[in-house]
């Protein structure tokens, strides 16, 4: 029987799609929301929870990321487990140990039932190139920013299904973009569903989106081919690492300056002073709450990146 | 010539530059901007910045953090980090590598902050900064919120603090609070109306280990740097 699994952030999808069921990422649906969540400290994990008890989300079962994520989606996540939802905890390794890594992946396994089509595995690695492509088309010029986020974002759980998911990115546009700056977004993405749209606007090319750009990683063909691919999760490991990695990408993408979203009350916040001193590029911090159109006074500050990038010597 | 028209959320100003030179400036409150322009003005010489920069008569419109960039350089050649205290944001932008920080999601820095207290004493907001000068006691005021920070003032008055105390207390910790967003410089412009305050000033001076410099005119320096960007442009393009 073929199970909707929610999943809170990174989970391997080809494993899920392998053991017979589909996966949904729960923060995909958050941005649409209009939900006022009851208690909440961060909006993304606050709404995803609220629509999951309040029977807006047609999950299944749900796999919490505890190690690697953050405390509120452990704390929510056991809010929905005590509602009766069947749910696993999923930790990964801060020291990139590939055997942890592969007993987590193994223990996973045993939740969703086992694998019972391999043949996966190699059609999601292929999805996951044509992805790796479109991250080019973009740094190349070649494609609207705004799409290519709305596409590499669905990396995750490719929509919960991944051959109308694949039809959905042969058919992104080539399109000669024109633009004053090239930008990176490195942190959590936006909880604003315009907000690429909106920085295009003001001339911002986002030539690189950090979390996205984590969810193409090529994966093996087995447990521990996932597990050596996945132990490099930037966002679970240290901090040094993540630095090293975004510090080679905002290189290779030759950009002019680096956004920061931040969202409320997440512990990734506390990060900003650290990519201040150890990035070298003019330097926008963001901060979002509920999800919405983007604010004015957000606007106002890509505006005025725009603007600087531009202008000033 | 060229003008700089700066619609803020409280005041607008306009300055005239002919040839980097200052011929013209005036602030009138915000909504009666028009008094500013004449019939016969000409729109194509007219940059505009503020908040309600897109709603009035522009070439140009920018924003208010490219705008302060341009200004302050006008006075201050060699600046470092700008604190430009508005009456609804606070903006501190680090010229050294164009990056720039705005508080606006709280009124406990900013002119509005100022503007409550002076309400709750029944007090003109242009006399806070003499009753400041008039002692060196200070009433702690620990609060970061606008509104509670009024709530710990009433509690600093019933416990016997003056007035006066109470104010230099206020102005401490808006000084504080704004410091929270300067990085490490061993210079501050400070500009906007509320720099008009010679409380803020001295608080920020008590505060900060850095060499506070304030221009001419502070409430007029993003007129000029909106004057000056279509100079800044045409000069750029020629």
């Amino acid at each position: 029987m073929t199970n909707t699994i929610g999943i809170t952030a990174l989970i391997p999808p080809e494993l899920i799609y392998a053991c017979g069921h589909r996966p949904l990422d729960v923060n995909n649906v958050v941005p649409e929301s209009s939900l006022s969540p009851r208690s909440k400290l961060c909006a993304w994990t606050a709404l995803w929870r609220d629509l999951i008890l309040t029977g807006s989300l047609d999950i299944d079962s749900l796999v919490v990321v505890a190690g690697g994520d953050c405390h509120n989606a452990l704390v929510d996540g056991q809010k929905v487990s005590l509602s009766g939802l069947p749910t696993h905890y999923f930790f990964y390794p801060f020291d990139t140990n590939t055997q942890y890594l592969h007993s987590q992946l193994k223990s996973l396994e045993g939740f969703l039932g086992g694998i019972k089509d391999h043949k996966m595995f190699k059609y999601i690695y292929r999805l996951k190139k044509k992805g790796l492509a479109l991250e080019k088309q973009r740094v190349n010029d070649n494609a609207r920013a705004s799409d290519i986020f709305s596409a590499l974002i669905c990396f995750s759980d490719m929509q919960s299904d991944p051959y109308e998911f694949e039809n959905l990115i042969d058919n992104i546009p080539d399109t000669d973009v024109e633009y004053s700056s090239r930008v990176a977004m490195i942190g959590v993405p936006p909880i604003y569903p315009d907000f690429h749209k909106v920085a295009e606007e003001f001339g911002l090319h986002i030539v690189y989106d950090e979390l996205p750009y984590e969810f193409i990683r090529l994966g093996g063909n087995d447990l521990q081919g996932l597990a050596k691919s996945y132990k490099d999760y930037s966002f679970a490991g240290p901090i040094k690492s993540r630095i090293k990695i975004i510090n080679h990408e905002l290189q290779k993408r030759r950009v002019d300056g680096v956004i920061h979203y931040t969202q409320f009350a997440c512990h990734h916040t506390l990060e900003d002073e650290i990519f201040r001193d150890y990035l070298d590029y003019p330097f926008l911090t963001v901060q979002g709450d509920l999800p919405g159109p983007t604010p004015e006074q957000l606007k106002l500050r890509l505006e005025a990146f725009s603007e600087m990038l531009e202008i000033m010597p | 010539m060229n003008i700089g028209l700066d619609v803020g959320s409280t005041t607008a100003k306009i300055v005239l530059l002919d040839k980097s030179k200052i011929i013209r400036s005036k602030v009138v409150s915000s909504h009666n901007w028009k008094e500013l322009l004449d019939t016969n003005t000409d729109e194509h010489i007219i940059v505009s910045t503020g908040y309600f920069r897109r709603k009035v008569p522009h070439s140009a419109a920018i924003t208010e953090i490219t705008a302060a960039s341009l200004g302050v350089r006008y006075y201050v050649p060699d600046a470092q980090v700008i604190v430009d205290i508005g009456g609804q944001d606070t903006k501190v932008i680090d010229l050294r590598n164009n990056r720039f920080m705005i508080n606006d999601k709280c009124s406990a820095g900013t002119g509005a902050f100022l503007e409550l207290a002076a309400h709750y004493f029944n007090i003109p907001i242009e006399s806070l900064g003499k009753l400041h000068s008039r002692t060196q006691r200070s009433a702690q005021i620990n609060n970061t919120c606008g509104v509670f920070a009024i709530s710990e003032m009433i509690s600093q008055l019933v416990a016997g603090y003056t007035i006066e105390e109470v104010i230099h207390g206020i102005h401490e910790a808006f000084a504080h609070r704004i410091a929270q967003m300067i990085p490490p410089t061993n210079q501050v412009v400070l500009i906007g109306g509320t720099v008009l305050n010679t409380g803020i000033v001295n608080s920020m001076e008590t505060i900060l280990d850095s060499t506070i410099v304030v221009p001419p005119e502070p409430q007029m320096i993003n007129a000029i740097g909106a004057a000056l960007y279509r100079e800044i442009r045409s000069y750029s393009k020629s």
